[in-house]
């Protein structure tokens, strides 16, 4: 009876947002769309993921480009908060993966708060909090940590160049983890040694970045890097990034991106002992045609021994492939494969695949439906690991 | 137990609380219909005025020939613009912008696509000078209209004075405050007739306010921000049109062009400044590649990826910005 009331509860609250969502005008959703009255497509191909003038929205600081003399301050537009639900059939089914729990249930999986916007001319923020949850049946935990809370400083020279501090998403993810389409993350964004940086987090530190007229974008970013550091340890991490887009577009939705990045750091071993170095190589890709958008991204990744606790160096490499087909801002379906190549030393080869499409009944409410599976080799003695994925659900912003 | 119950109250309060500024936007709707004409105040409006101001609109003796008046090029049977790419003045000369309608031109902040007047009553003088449009002087059409005595008359009547170049100015002014449109399916929408648009006009309506971009500059209740973009066209030819630059030699104004009104755009073909598109189809399609590039194009001009089913959805928005017409005849010119 327990379980049946709090699903009933978790179903009703989806419904009562759903409600809301359904009611309201398409115009009017998350904090930047209200302020300019804007649909979400206006920034969205189909969300979260950003278009093209999204992209540009977001290099320029949260202001229109070119439009910046005519922009509002946040204490003169509407409320800038925003919101962020998905709840649904959650079914992640794991063989052989120490340490993590099935899950077969309908549930709330993830809340966030945001808030964005600008303090002045050429100077936004964005925060992104998921609120601590305590996970129980129903919903999913969430540690409560601040997830973005960054400052933006734009135009800083000549009409050009920006400084993001605060804790961000860096340039180095050259596919933005948290406005991908797919709930599965991207395996070789998240592989690293124990207590590594994963590309598909979010950093503390700052980034500085331009944009050229001949489509030409760079990022230098400083962050604090590993978890395994220690709080005395000072920021040793560095990353570049250049990209090229051909043709008009910003590589999201129209145009053609090719991008390189180099990422050097420092980390501590989880088992103490001083820092060793390492380093990730990657170039990326994403091509449009029509409506049909590829993305690439191929990594390289090599690590002092001493991270992973091995005799010799760790070299890996990896990648993925996603290809999504966006023929209206009504529906977007994709499918991707991962891929992630280890030495025999640790034998860690990972492989995903997966395929989902989401629906829009209106700009800002998605249905979503997610398959995916999972192997990753010889985690323990039973043989491979593997996951099997899949979720239906809502997809909520307001 | 007690946790989900707080939760699902939360999440609850949080859509309601987030709902309020919707009605902002509801309010920000309703002020989307035209209001009142901005009348300026050295030139209040009165029937004898604009009676006059109309006389002059549609007096060819205006022009150095006594061939071209205001309403050749703008012409009440062509939504108070016409359907030529570019406009031919006195002596078969050949324009090279396209007539923008004076339907509604009392609520835009700038006159001309260079937005060289920047107002009414300026803009009212401009082609009469032009040597390619009306070719005539300010001095000669004052002379020659006072020689006329039912104007000298209207003006003694209006003005207190003889003919003036102000006069004129300011009484062409008057007559086109009073060329506006009705309400259009658009305004009806809005006013609560929901079946006023079709649902083709209503999802170009959600596409002009999103994935089309339209309204980042098309916005208001004129559809235009009142300000000057560099969209590319005419750049892939040699010596374009370089647009406002020109009036205010900035560098940062080079290609720019005055946003017009969509209002009844619909009727104002062919389009953009050179009249180089036709149809409203052939303008959907130019910004959906994304404009021309060229050194100063405007950062929000890239590809759209519009489906036919969405550029024929927009097309049938804008045509539902079309509002009546004006009852307005060329009436009798004094002898």
């Amino acid at each position: 009876m327990r379980m049946r009331l709090s699903h009933v509860l978790t179903v009703c609250a989806m419904c009562l947002a759903l409600l809301f969502g359904s009611l309201l005008p398409a115009n009017a959703i998350p904090s930047f769309a209200r302020k300019y009255g804007f649909n979400c497509t206006m920034c969205h191909s189909n969300y979260p993921r950003l278009n093209d003038f999204g992209q540009r929205y977001r290099q320029n600081g949260y202001q229109l480009p070119g439009r910046e003399a005519d922009e509002k301050t946040v204490l003169q537009t509407t409320t800038p908060f925003s919101a962020r639900i998905t709840g649904g059939y959650d079914y992640d089914k794991f063989e052989n993966t120490p340490g993590a729990e099935n899950i077969k249930q309908f549930r709330i999986t993830s809340v966030d708060v945001l808030s964005g916007g600008l303090f002045a001319r050429n100077i936004g923020y964005l925060v992104v909090w998921p609120p601590k949850i305590e996970g129980s049946s129903g919903i999913a935990a969430q540690p409560g940590i601040v997830e973005m809370g960054n400052v933006i400083f734009s135009k800083l020279a000549r009409d050009r160049g920006s400084i993001r501090a605060g804790r961000f998403e860096p340039a180095y993810a050259a596919f933005s983890v948290k406005r991908r389409l797919s709930f599965a993350p991207y395996e070789i964004y998240d592989f690293t040694f124990p207590g590594g940086i994963a590309f598909s987090d979010t950093a503390d530190g700052i980034e500085l970045a331009d944009r050229s007229g001949r489509g030409m974008n760079y990022a230098a970013g400083w962050i604090n890097g590993s978890s395994s550091d220690r709080l005395d340890d000072s920021p040793q991490d560095f990353y570049l990034r250049a990209a090229k887009v051909f043709g008009p577009g910003e590589g999201q939705t129209a145009g053609q991106r090719l991008g390189l990045v180099g990422y050097f750091g420092k980390a501590r071993p989880l088992s103490g002992g001083s820092r060793e170095g390492f380093n990730r190589i990657g170039i990326d890709g994403s091509a449009n045609f029509d409506h049909w958008n590829v993305a690439i991204q191929l990594l390289r990744g090599a690590d002092d021994h001493a991270l992973w606790g091995t005799a010799s160096d760790i070299d890996f490499s990896g990648g993925f492939v996603e290809g999504s087909y966006l023929p209206t801002t009504k529906f977007v379906g994709f499918a991707r494969y991962d891929w992630v190549n280890t030495p025999g030393e640790i034998d860690q080869d990972v492989r995903r695949w997966g395929f989902g499409g989401r629906y829009y009944f209106v700009d800002q409410l998605a249905a979503h439906l997610e398959y995916s599976h999972r192997r990753q080799d010889d985690l323990t003695e039973a043989g491979d690991a593997t996951e099997k994925f899949f979720f239906g659900g809502l997809d909520l912003a307001f | 137990m007690r946790r989900i119950l707080w939760m699902s109250l939360g999440i609850a309060a949080l859509v309601c609380l987030l709902c309020l500024p919707q009605l902002d936007a509801q309010q920000f709707l309703a002020n989307g219909l035209l209001g009142p004409v901005p009348v300026p105040p050295n030139n209040p409006q009165t029937d004898q005025k604009v009676r006059l101001g109309q006389q002059l609109y549609f007096d060819t003796r205006l022009s150095l020939d006594n061939t071209v008046s205001c309403a050749t090029c703008h012409r009440p049977d062509e939504a108070w613009a016409n359907h030529n790419r570019t406009d031919t003045g006195i002596k078969g000369q050949v324009g090279g912008r396209n007539s923008g309608t004076i339907l509604d031109a009392a609520y835009m902040r700038y006159q001309f696509w260079d937005g060289r007047a920047g107002s009414l009553e300026e803009q009212a003088l401009g082609p009469i000078a032009n040597p390619i449009e009306m070719g005539e002087t300010l001095d000669n059409v004052v002379r020659k209209l006072n020689a006329i005595p039912g104007y000298r008359q209207q003006f003694e009547q209006v003005f207190g004075t003889e003919v003036t170049t102000e006069g004129i100015g300011k009484a062409i002014a008057s007559f086109e405050r009073t060329v506006i449109s009705g309400p259009a399916p658009y305004d009806r929408y809005l006013m609560g007739e929901k079946k006023a648009m079709s649902r083709a006009a209503l999802r170009g309506m959600d596409l002009f306010n999103g994935k089309a971009h339209c309204t980042a500059c098309h916005s208001g209740p004129i559809f235009s921000d009142q300000s000057f973009h560099n969209l590319g066209v005419g750049m892939d030819k040699p010596n374009p049109d370089v647009g406002r630059s020109k009036i205010t030699n900035d560098p940062a104004d080079w290609g720019r062009f005055k946003t017009p009104t969509l209002r009844n755009v619909a009727l104002t073909y062919p389009y953009l400044h050179d009249g180089s598109e036709k149809s409203l189809l052939d303008v959907v399609n130019f910004y959906g590649r994304g404009g021309i590039p060229n050194r100063n194009l405007d950062p929000l001009m890239m590809p759209l990826n519009l489906t036919d089913r969405e550029k024929a959805d927009l097309v049938a928005f804008m045509e539902a910005l079309t509002g009546t017409m004006p009852d307005i005849k060329a009436p009798e010119l004094p002898g």
